[in-house]
């Protein structure tokens, strides 16, 4: 229940904040009832508007990798963050979290956050996300 | 319509957050774009409150002198978490200004266009089906007046240059000043229209036709015909642009349709936009949205 509350908030606080992004909602193309969870290395990063869209490789136990595409918010979002195509892709091991598509597109989400080893953390989908800075529970 | 009530509501008691978040991270502002009113502009002015009250500096032909950053994107919604983590709080809870606090900017809604009866039905379809039928949405250029208030001025005694950085892509307009419009009656009409401008006093007259029918006036379905002709007026106070935009378009309009801004100048680079790629178009699985406080 906080999550679709936060997303209401959010989607209303993307309103004030920006027109040109705010007219679809995360719900028209995302489960924001069903997060999943994954460990793996991002591939790829589109850093482009209206969405930074991050691929990210996924390898099961078979060794079989699958690529998720994780579409965010747009680059703008991300200034004085400190995030760069570089810090993305500089091969670390990391855990995301992501609300699947509705569609029934295999392998895409939306992005809330990723977090690393050491403890540092991402967290892309601000008020679409927990707002306390642990992962969401997959549960829910 | 009660959605779209509580949705404004919302987005009014988020302009106490955005004060408290200016004061404490320097800077929040917002699209140019005629969705959300004067917010963003508000939020710009309230960074430097004298502005108006400076001297208005004029360029070698006497003129008021235009040219500077007049709006830019925001930042702000990033929170630091130690070195190297941060967290994006637009989603956080909204508080309200506190007594004793900065108070909140004023965000006046714009009056909405008035449109024949017999279109309303259509404005309504097209803001239902907003998700499929909003260009914007699709990486096309929002054009003139969707566009907003030009956020960088370049001026010269014979043309004006007006950029904009936005989600869409970056956007320009050469203005030439005394010029006349094309007189090529088969030109094509453009997203920007074909734009003249003139002094009238202390006031720069821009006179925009030639604007193709795929866009729209604003958010939410706000058509318009070819037939569409806006004048916008600058007149700079101080360190202030008092901005004004009639769209007159009596193809589809009761009457012109008046927005207002006041622009303040801003120290900030207009930094360029990454480019837009519709990436979304094949995913879309109904036609939420959110409707924008106007």
């Amino acid at each position: 229940m906080r999550t679709k509350k936060n997303l209401t908030l959010a989607a209303a606080t993307l309103a004030l904040a920006l027109p040109l992004l705010a007219h679809h909602a995360v719900s028209a193309e995302f489960n924001s009832d069903k997060i999943v969870t994954l460990k793996g290395v991002v591939s790829k990063v589109d850093w482009v508007n209206p969405h930074i869209f991050v691929y990210f490789d996924v390898k099961d136990e078979s060794g079989k990798v699958t690529t998720w595409r994780l579409q965010s918010l747009p680059p703008l979002f991300f200034k004085g963050s400190g995030l760069t195509k570089a810090k993305l892709l500089d091969g670390s091991e990391a855990t995301i979290t992501a609300y699947p598509a509705k569609d029934g597109t295999d392998d895409f989400g939306f992005l809330l956050k990723l977090s690393y080893p050491d403890g540092h953390f991402y967290n892309l989908g601000g008020g679409t996300a927990p707002r306390d800075g642990t992962p969401p529970d997959p549960a829910k | 319509m009660n959605f779209r009530l509580s949705i404004h509501a919302v987005a009014v008691a988020g302009l106490g957050w955005a004060a408290i978040q200016m004061a404490a991270v320097d800077a929040f502002c917002q699209a140019p774009n005629y969705g959300p009113p004067a917010t963003s502009y508000a939020i710009e002015a309230a960074r430097y409150p004298d502005a108006a009250s400076k001297p208005t500096p004029h360029v070698a032909d006497g003129h008021p002198d235009l040219s500077g950053v007049w709006h830019h994107y925001f930042n702000g919604l990033v929170a630091k978490v130690g070195d190297k983590s941060f967290t994006l709080n637009f989603g956080q809870s909204v508080p309200t200004a506190k007594a004793g606090g900065p108070p909140a900017p004023q965000a006046m809604p714009d009056p909405e266009p008035q449109y024949k009866p017999e279109l309303a039905a259509k404005v309504k379809r097209l803001n239902d089906n907003q998700v499929k039928e909003d260009h914007t949405l699709h990486c096309m250029p929002p054009g003139v007046p969707r566009i907003g208030p030009p956020q960088q001025i370049v001026q010269t005694s014979k043309q004006l240059v007006f950029l904009y950085a936005d989600l869409t892509g970056n956007h320009w307009r050469v203005i030439p000043v005394d010029g006349h419009h094309s007189a090529d009656p088969e030109e094509e009409s453009t997203y920007n229209g074909d734009s003249v401008a003139h002094w009238d006093g202390d006031t720069l007259v821009v006179d925009v036709t030639r604007l193709t029918d795929d866009t729209w006036l604003g958010d939410n379905g706000l058509f318009h015909s070819a037939k569409l002709h806006v004048v916008e007026r600058l007149r700079r106070v101080g360190d202030t642009i008092q901005y004004s935009m009639t769209a007159d378009d009596p193809t589809v309009l009761v009457k012109p349709w008046t927005i207002t801004r006041t622009l303040t100048l801003q120290p900030d680079i207009l930094a360029e936009m990454p480019p837009c790629v519709d990436n979304d178009a094949g995913h879309y699985v109904n036609s939420e949205h959110h409707d924008n406080a106007r």
